[in-house]
């Protein structure tokens, strides 16, 4: 791809954060009431603690001010004080996020690991009981609310057949040094096999629960892509040319069925952030969506506020991800 | 061109190809679709033989019984199709998969769509090489694409191997077509209205390039079209195919002078006329029959001009001189 159609798909995306800084910043204003005494809740305070409070959120000061003090601060990743971490918003959330990346690219593995070959099975086994079961699989996947399909995991497997811990992220015998945050890869740095064997085991339960609505929908979309594609004049002269039906279907079809299960698969992770928030709730997942559920209850509104805007940049840069591999997939378009 | 090729495995007097009474029949809702039904021809060592009929003829399903393509809910009910001595229809899936692309080649009717838009065109030509066992290696597999590319007449080869089909022209396309099908050294290569798709001016080069690696490469093609004109200028013989059946067979010049069969003849009298441009185009009145409830007799009856009672009897070929045969009760002639 050219470097200046790169440059321009990224100017791109300045209108769309700016919007949505915009949006995260009204949060706070729009909140009826003044949002100091939401934040101090039930708490008592001195009208000098509200006044200070109220000057160091800079909320004398007018609103447009206010916008630009905090779309430069966030640009340099300053969201302000976490008000009942007592520390600094960037601090607290990028303690939660490794743990909230790790959930979810095994969330996302364990969704595109089934999704694809079910799809791609079902696809070719066509209106066989194989389909059916799929079909119908899918259905429930997308259907099954979070929640109580974890509870029901937590149920069968950490209580009744005690094979994986009911939550957590990891034993406290077993904590390693935090070198990257990413319990998984901090193991392997502390050379804790038996670690890294926990964390997968802790991982196992909410990335399944998480990841198996994005698997369903994921398996829908490759299986109907495959169908389309396996219907193509392509697939017909790929037969006449005698290649394995491993190599038609493996290669010629589903380079092409990819194509729209990609950028399904970005959305999907998207929206796996928002479900993050009642995983993490059910397994007692230390990372950023149960910080945030946390947080809303807590009005704890400056991490909040930043929250939402990682969530809309990661949003933003997961389809532009998608847009690049698109074109890697199917050569006939460019950016 | 049209000298016989003597194929070093086969007996020279036997055909290439023998198709007899073969019925490819369809399960729809509606019914069944008995789109070949009983069709007997051959493709002799060397020939060129045009198939002609309009959509719908069972022409091209012929083709991809021949090919092993008839997929559900399609299916070969009754027939023998023998290749080189060797029945088609009794072998199972991996045979006829090692004979697909090896022995027995095809290219559609627009590349545009038959060649895979994800993969680069060398890729598409390698992998049949691969399939097949012709190339020891994968660089010996990417030589041997490049000079089939060269073959075919694409300039630049070597860089273009790694483009992707839509950075090449219509008429390239189907020279890239053309060469994966003809990768392997096929004995048959079936081409499926290798023209349709085609500018005017494109259309006379393709058909040049198959004739000329026809002769070069000693195969027999079989040329499906519904352009009569095609067939005159390319064809040694050409049989004409109406619904599901053949209902004239014979060497192209004799057949185009002096038709026999009313379809034949109304499809040459539906073309437009060079030497006379005022003369008015006459279509063939009437539709193709449903080939789900196809007449027991003549199956042109229905829209021939010279329709009298015996059509309604079923009507078998008839041979009317040497190498001609006619399905209909008017054609006599000499015995076989």
């Amino acid at each position: 791809m050219p470097i200046a159609r790169f440059v321009e798909r990224i100017l791109h995306l300045i209108p769309v954060l700016a919007g949505v800084s915009v949006i995260v910043f009204l949060m706070i204003s729009l909140t009826p009431g003044d949002p100091v005494e939401i934040m101090l809740g039930d708490q008592r305070a001195t009208p000098e603690q509200v006044a200070s409070m109220r000057r160091d959120m800079g909320l004398d000061r007018p609103a447009v001010e206010r916008y630009f003090v905090f779309v430069t601060n966030a640009i340099r990743g300053d969201f302000g004080q976490s008000f009942f971490h007592r520390r600094p918003v960037s601090a607290v959330i990028s303690e939660r996020l490794p743990a909230t990346i790790e959930l979810t690219v095994a969330a996302m593995l364990i969704a595109i690991g089934l999704a694809i070959p079910l799809g791609v099975l079902a696809a070719v086994r066509r209106d066989t009981i194989l389909d059916r079961i799929a079909t119908v699989g899918s259905l429930f996947g997308v259907s099954l609310p979070g929640f109580w399909f974890g509870i029901l995991l937590i149920l069968f497997f950490a209580v009744q057949l005690q094979i994986l811990p009911v939550a957590g992220r990891l034993g406290y015998a077993m904590e390693v040094p935090a070198v990257t945050g990413f319990a998984l890869v901090d193991s392997l740095i502390a050379g804790r096999m038996d670690s890294f064997w926990e964390v997968l085991r802790h991982l196992a339960l909410p990335a399944f629960t998480l990841g198996l609505p994005s698997a369903a929908i994921l398996m829908r979309v490759t299986r109907s892509a495959m169908i389309e594609v396996l219907r193509a004049d392509y697939i017909t002269f790929a037969e006449a040319k005698g290649l394995s039906r491993a190599r038609i279907i493996g290669l010629h079809a589903l380079k092409n069925a990819l194509i729209p299960a990609v950028s399904v698969a970005a959305l999907e992770t998207g929206t796996l952030l928002g479900g993050n928030m009642v995983v993490e709730t059910v397994f007692g997942w230390p990372g950023l969506g149960r910080l945030v559920v946390e947080s809303i209850f807590a009005r704890n509104y400056p991490l909040v506020q930043a929250a939402v805007l990682l969530y809309a940049v990661t949003y933003v840069a997961l389809n532009f991800a998608a847009d690049l591999l698109y074109t890697v997939l199917n050569p006939r378009v460019r950016l | 061109m049209k000298e016989q090729v003597q194929n070093a495995s086969g007996d020279a007097g036997t055909p290439l190809l023998a198709i007899q009474g073969l019925r490819t029949w369809f399960e729809t809702d509606r019914g069944i679709v008995r789109a070949v039904d009983g069709i007997d021809l051959d493709v002799r060592r060397g020939e060129c033989l045009g198939v002609v009929g309009e959509s719908g003829s069972g022409k091209s399903a012929t083709f991809a019984s021949v090919m092993g393509l008839i997929r559900k809910p399609g299916r070969i009910v009754e027939g023998s199709i023998r290749f080189d001595g060797t029945e088609l229809t009794s072998l199972d899936d991996r045979a006829r998969r090692a004979m697909r692309g090896r022995d027995l080649a095809m290219t559609m009717q627009d590349a545009l769509t038959a060649l895979n838009p994800a993969l680069r065109v060398g890729t598409q030509i390698i992998e049949v090489l691969r399939a097949h066992d012709q190339a020891a290696s994968r660089s010996a597999a990417t030589a041997r694409a490049i000079e089939l590319m060269q073959l075919v007449g694409i300039p630049a080869a070597e860089s273009r191997i790694a483009d992707y089909p839509h950075q090449f022209s219509g008429g390239m396309r189907q020279r890239i077509m053309i060469a994966i099908a003809l990768a392997c050294r096929p004995r048959l290569l079936i081409a499926d209205e290798p023209t349709t798709a085609l500018d005017v001016t494109i259309q006379a080069q393709v058909l040049d390039l198959i004739a000329g690696l026809r002769a070069k490469l000693g195969m027999s093609v079989v040329l499906i079209t519904h352009n009569l004109g095609v067939v005159a200028a390319y064809c040694d013989r050409v049989a004409v195919l109406y619904a599901g059946q053949v209902v004239e067979l014979g060497p192209t010049a004799e057949v185009i002078a002096a038709p026999r069969h009313p379809y034949t003849e109304g499809l040459l009298r539906s073309l437009p006329k060079l030497e006379d441009l005022d003369h008015p185009i006459e279509p063939i009145v009437g539709q193709v029959p449903d080939l789900i409830s196809a007449p027991e007799g003549c199956r042109f009856a229905a829209r021939c001009p010279h329709r009298r009672d015996s059509c309604a009897a079923a009507v078998a070929m008839r041979h009317v001189s040497p190498g001609r045969q006619v399905r209909c009760v008017l054609a006599e002639g000499a015995a076989p």
